[in-house]
């Protein structure tokens, strides 16, 4: 009996040890699959298909694949369906995937001009509400037409192939110069009126719409900043010059192949100035653009006393302040994951993650800016509440595709605070009259943002293994890498010192031929009527004694 | 004092590009590149902003 048990114990180890060394044989490769498989797979059956597909299980089948060589009753020796057809295919597919996502994207970006439009009109006061409106419409088509004709070749002339969008080479002629021994490059050459150069290309168009929906978003960001002063003539010129030179010097360097780009490549400053989706190129550029219009363009009458004590003129319009938040929160679900340009390939599955961290940076700024004004004024004020929440939205545009939600919690909530100490900054101690906040919610938050990047991105994000063509990710001081925030602080020194000068020069002349500012008669009753020509609220009855004095 | 506003602004960013050329370690290119943000800074809002405060409409009202 114990024999029998021992023997067939020692059956069992032997036929485990059996099984285990069949599992550790490596299985079979699977055949390969030749063109004559791709052959046997069938159709639906036509007259299956001609009484509806309800389920929606027969849609889209082997029949819907484009084959190069296809067998007719004229070519019945022809290839018919490849597997090089299938491979074309699926490369296709994805980069239609990354064509559409970047394309909805840009519509969603788009509808932030509606946003925009509504919280500085709102934000200002009723007798200079068509105005107001008006400049926030006509600065889409005006920056369009700048962006067109000159803009976007200066910037994406140069920027050579995106893996994502197809790779192609049609947008490849970058000026460079050698400084410190190294290739700066300073401004693109290919692209013009979407023609020049080959740009009459598919991802050429894709291109172009995704980025001249972010330049028209910096350029929107002046008008809040010199609203009910500014004269309409001297807006439409300013714009244009911002669209076609200001905006698109700027987005080269950073995103075109320019010269921010290539710190890390050139000088081993990380990944060389990184900027996800643009606090630096878009917010910064838009935001520090109108301090240099608010400083020349000078205060509202009535703003300032004589002492230099600022007066409070409140905006006529708290709702749709609040709800042109809504939408640009809601388009910054377009600016920040649009940004990786498509959806599929290339550590593109993040835009999850760069979504969430999108919308928890404007929940955390938006608290800030709520919990900063109770605790320092007694209530939570509403307009600064919603400028939190913009200047969170802001302040993680650069790094939503480099940080963790933590970082991004912090980084929105530092925003929302930054917002009102900034505001209270421009305007107590500058002296300096912007109406919307424009300033502390775009310029201010811009640099924080920039800033940011170097500080919170945590080394984990892999687009395609590198980014600005420095192998590994992008990583800030916390994670180990101080060259990072270096490239960043560069940026910001660029956007303050280059970009400032240059708007601020612009403008100049802009006032010497055209005038900035309109007349004081103008001002105190308001522009629509004198500006535009027609009240935007006709109906309404401006107190006569308000108008008299500017409030 | 607009124009000397401007230089100084400017002068801030040249300060700041110089620091990849001048210095090869992270402490030092940070040092330099953030005395050029100061320099900017103060061109704006010590040179330009002053400028144009010591003449702005509420002054004059």
């Amino acid at each position: 009996m114990k024999n029998t048990a021992l023997f067939l114990l020692s059956l069992t180890f032997a036929a485990s040890l059996g099984s285990l060394a069949l599992a550790q044989q490596p299985a079979a490769a699977p055949a390969p699959i030749t063109d004559a498989d791709l052959k046997a797979i069938a159709a639906p059956d036509p007259k299956v298909r001609a009484k509806g597909d309800p389920a929606g299980d027969s849609t889209g089948n082997v029949s819907d694949i484009a084959v190069a060589d296809p067998i007719t009753d004229k070519t019945p020796k022809a290839k018919g369906l490849t597997i090089g057809d299938i491979a074309n295919q699926i490369g296709q597919n994805k980069i239609a995937i990354n064509f559409v996502w970047t394309l909805i994207t840009g519509f969603l970006v788009m509808f932030m001009q509606a946003g925009f439009a509504i919280v500085e009109t709102g934000l200002t006061r009723a007798k200079n509400a068509n105005h107001t409106m008006m400049m926030n419409f006509m600065v889409y088509g005006v920056g369009m037409l700048a962006y067109w004709l000159i803009g976007f070749a200066i910037q994406e002339g140069g920027v050579g192939g995106v893996a994502n969008l197809g790779n192609s080479p049609v947008l490849s002629r970058e000026f460079v110069v050698n400084i410190f021994g190294k290739p700066f490059g300073l401004w693109g050459q290919g692209g013009y009126f979407l023609t020049h150069g080959g740009a009459y290309d598919v991802f050429a168009m894709v291109l172009f719409l995704f980025q001249m929906v972010f330049m028209d978003t910096a350029l929107t960001i002046v008008t809040g900043a010199a609203a009910e002063r500014w004269k309409y003539a001297a807006f439409v010129i300013s714009s244009f010059i911002m669209g076609a030179f200001t905006y698109p010097i700027y987005a080269n360097w950073a995103w075109g192949g320019g010269w921010l780009a290539n710190l890390g490549t050139n000088f081993g400053l990380g990944h060389g100035y990184a900027d996800f989706a643009g606090s630096g190129v878009v917010h910064a550029v838009g935001g520090i653009t109108a301090l240099a219009l608010a400083i020349m363009i000078g205060p509202r009458i009535g703003k300032f006393t004589r002492q230099g004590k600022p007066v409070a003129m409140p905006g006529h319009d708290l709702v749709i302040v609040l709800t042109g938040c809504f939408i640009l929160a809601f388009g910054w679900f377009g600016f920040n994951p649009g940004s990786t340009l498509g959806a599929s390939s290339n550590g593109n599955l993040r835009i999850g993650s760069i979504a969430v961290n999108t919308m928890l940076a404007g929940m955390s700024g938006s608290f800030g800016a709520m919990l900063y004004m109770w605790l320092r004024y007694g209530k939570p004020d509403a307009s600064m509440t919603g400028n939190g929440l913009l200047a969170g939205l802001v302040a993680i545009t650069a790094p939503s595709g480099f940080v963790n939600t933590v970082g991004a919690v912090i980084i929105g909530l530092i925003a929302g605070v930054l917002v009102c100490l900034s505001v209270e900054f421009v305007e107590k101690v500058m002296k300096v009259d912007d109406p919307v906040g424009a300033i502390s919610v775009h310029g201010t938050n811009g640099l924080w943002g920039v800033i940011s990047v170097g500080l919170f991105a945590d080394g984990k994000s892999n687009y395609g293994g590198s980014w600005n063509g420095v192998n590994g990710s992008v990583t800030g001081l916390f994670y180990g890498d101080a060259g990072q925030l270096v490239a960043q602080l560069i940026g910001c020194a660029t956007l303050v010192g280059f970009v400032f000068s240059f708007s601020f020069v612009v403008n100049l002349l802009v006032d010497f031929f055209v005038g900035q500012r309109v007349g004081e008669e103008s001002e105190l009753k308001g522009l629509d009527l004198p500006e535009m020509g027609a009240l935007c609220y006709p109906e309404f009855e401006i107190r006569a004694s308000e108008a008299a004095a500017g409030v | 004092m607009i124009v000397a506003g401007i230089v100084v602004t400017l002068l801030g960013f040249f300060v700041a590009l110089a620091s990849v050329g001048v210095a090869s370690s992270v402490a030092a290119r940070m040092a330099i590149v953030l005395a050029g943000l100061a320099i900017s800074l103060a061109g704006i809002i010590g040179v330009l902003n002053r400028a144009f405060v010591n003449k702005a409409i509420w002054r004059r009202e």
